[in-house]
């Protein structure tokens, strides 16, 4: 996606600096803690309220989420219904805060499972080159020249809906980012002394790059993870949106905003509002918390 | 430090210097080659994804009756009856030859209805582009130089929001506000509102047909329509533009050459949106190679909202009918697109910066 490109001049911006060394000054830290003033606490203050609000909808919601009749038909919030009901009568309130479980677990499990695969290939290609970094070099080239949303229609077209194969295709679309992340940050560090060090005491190759090349990369990658975790979330609404989900009629954000998209139309806005700020307020938390991580990474190479 | 064990130069196509090539012919064509290995490869995995991996289409023919020998003969029809080897060079050639099969739901050659949408989605994208790239860079270029101002915080929001923002609920959310509390502008029933006439097709571009041919009537209306989809489209836009160009516009503001054409007695406006402005710029071009194939295909979404008849609505349709050879194509031509665009993009900016050029 084009937001991709933005996010990752941003995090790759800082490489040239990075190559003068790496002394940590006092004022450096100071200095990167300033910058970063706000977007990690306030990121991180999002995410731990989401977190917070599924907890409690697991004990308690003032009616069941999927329950259908709980009221009038799309009326509008009030002191029964704060966040007023939909066009089948179900609860928005109870519906929004019990998505959160849903759309927060897979957006996790989603990033996750690309982080991991995603930088691990493109630290074995970084890391060893030959053919294998050329193939893989090309196989992203024709990946990236799908749309994101495109290539996870195709494949959700062909696959079928259902929770994994939304997982697998929303965790497909950043994992070229981590593959190039990763295997810029391998080329860049493999020729540092620590790693020269680490080859000459006689480890092997891949211990090389997984013990002592990889934990020292892992900061970029994740503060890109969670900035791609933003637009995961946000794919994964628009999935449900469109109606290839996790399943129809999930109590899912994006589900939730395409059930009431009619009503909208005619007015009943809540319907479409209250499950759209979830997932705002969800992207909007993982976007602080990655621009904050990227903002301090950026403060103590200087 | 050790030596730095890396891949082998690239082989190029300069080895034909001896047969003097001149650079420019070796650097397209070696774009070109590059362009089209990409676009085979889309073209494969979109085989491989749909015919070796997707359901079997004859069930979409097939009537609960039919016997094995109605079923061989829809299979037959369809061309699926070839192995897979066979099917994909049939498929490659056809590909060749602009032919993209026909669609299982409108039994019209796939190619011509994509044809026929593209206008609609071409007049959404372009008004996109031209709001989205002014907007983004505008307001980058302006955050960068007031760094740490009001207005610089503002946007910053504003753009971060923009990158994180549903746009399909940013499209219903302003549905709301401008259609049906205010009543200023019209609600989400495609290009025209209902009961209106299309311009006579010129360019299919509505708001061009209705000047050209003389129908200013339906201007305005045209106009009206594009409002909001154009917003929300250009707002997807502008906020990772302005970002880019912001990020890199306080790059080039603190370079050592802006300070000397400071130090020489040149103007801040001058060394500013002249000296800096240029050089931040090149970054942003490569970033707007993404933009302009993402608003072109990505639209799928705004398109639903809105009911515009274009080319991912066409996409959205064909999907909820398992209309292979339709979703085929989309994928096809959108990334056809990318590549093109990008590819071009990529040869302008090489001449762009003469520091790639030498």
């Amino acid at each position: 996606m084009t937001t991709s490109l933005d996010q990752a001049v941003e995090t790759i911006i800082p490489k040239s600096s990075r190559l003068s060394g790496g002394t940590v000054s006092v004022r450096g830290a100071i200095r990167s803690l300033r910058s970063s003033s706000g977007t990690l606490p306030i990121g991180l203050s999002l995410l731990a309220f989401l977190v917070l609000m599924s907890l409690v909808s697991l004990i308690w919601t003032p009616y069941p989420a999927a329950a259908t009749g709980t009221g009038a038909f799309s009326s509008a919030p009030g002191a029964a219904h704060w966040f007023g009901t939909d066009a089948v009568g179900s609860d928005i309130f109870s519906r929004t805060i019990s998505a959160g479980r849903t759309d927060v677990f897979y957006t996790v499990v989603a990033v996750a499972i690309s982080l991991v695969i995603g930088s691990s290939w493109g630290a074995i290609a970084g890391f060893f080159g030959g053919w294998f970094e050329a193939v893989t070099l090309r196989l992203l080239e024709v990946v990236q020249a799908f749309p994101a949303l495109l290539m996870a229609l195709l494949i959700i077209s062909v696959l079928g809906p259902g929770t994994l194969n939304v997982i697998m295709v929303v965790a497909i679309i950043p994992l070229p980012d981590f593959v190039r992340l990763a295997r810029a940050e391998v080329l860049t560090k493999k020729t540092w002394q620590f790693a020269e060090a680490a080859r000459l005491v006689g480890n092997r190759p891949l211990v090389v790059l997984f013990k002592h090349l990889m934990p020292n990369s892992w900061r970029p990658l994740l503060a890109y993870a969670s900035i791609s975790a933003a637009w995961v979330c946000g794919n994964i609404a628009a999935l449900g949106f469109i109606g290839v989900g996790i399943q129809p009629n999930a109590v899912e954000w994006g589900s939730m905003i395409a059930r009431g998209e009619s009503d909208v139309v005619a007015g009943a806005w809540w319907e479409a509002l209250f499950p759209g700020l979830g997932v705002l307020v969800l992207a909007i938390g993982c976007q602080l918390v990655g621009d904050g991580i990227a903002a301090r990474n950026r403060g103590e190479q200087r | 430090m050790a030596v730095e064990i890396s891949a082998p130069p690239p082989r190029s196509l300069r080895s034909l210097r001896g047969i003097a090539v001149p650079k420019f012919v070796s650097v397209i064509g070696r774009r070109v080659l590059a362009a089209m290995l990409v676009i085979w490869g889309v073209v494969t995995l979109t085989f491989l994804l749909t015919r070796v991996f997707g359901g079997d289409p004859v069930n979409l023919f097939a009537q609960p009756t039919s016997t094995a020998a109605d079923r061989e003969a829809i299979r037959q029809r369809l061309g699926l009856a070839d192995p897979i080897p066979v099917q994909y060079v049939h498929y490659l050639r056809d590909v060749i030859h602009g032919n993209l099969g026909t669609s299982y739901m409108t039994f019209r050659p796939v190619t011509a209805d994509l044809l026929n949408r593209v206008p609609a989605t071409a007049e959404l994208a372009v008004g996109a582009l031209i709001f989205g790239v002014t907007a983004g860079v505008a307001v980058g270029v302006l955050s960068a130089v007031f760094e740490g101002s009001i207005f610089d915080r503002a946007s910053r929001i504003l753009t971060s929001a923009g990158l994180a923002l549903p746009q399909f609920w940013v499209a219903l959310m302003l549905i709301v506000i401008f259609f049906d509390r205010l009543h200023v502008l019209p609600g989400p029933t495609g290009r025209l509102p209902i009961g209106t006439l299309p311009p006579p097709k010129v360019t299919g571009f509505y708001l061009i047909d209705s000047i050209v041919t003389g129908h200013l009537s339906t201007f305005w209306p045209a106009l009206r329509q594009l409002i909001l989809p154009v917003l929300v489209l250009g707002y997807g836009v502008a906020s990772p533009l302005a970002r880019g160009a912001r990020a890199s516009m306080i790059l080039a503001l603190k370079a050592d050459y802006v300070r000397s054409a400071r130090a020489l007695g040149l103007s801040r406006a001058r060394t500013w949106f002249v000296y800096a402005f240029r050089n931040a710029m090149l970054p942003v071009i490569t970033m707007f190679a993404g933009t302009v194939a993402w608003t072109f295909s990505g639209t799928v979404l705004i398109e639903g909202v809105f009911g515009w008849p274009g080319v991912g609505q066409y996409a959205l349709s064909s999907l909820e009918n398992s209309d292979f050879p339709a979703i085929q194509g989309f994928v096809l031509y959108a990334s056809i697109l990318y590549v093109i665009v990008y590819q071009l993009l990529d040869i302008a900016y090489t001449f762009a910066d003469p520091r790639i050029r030498s």
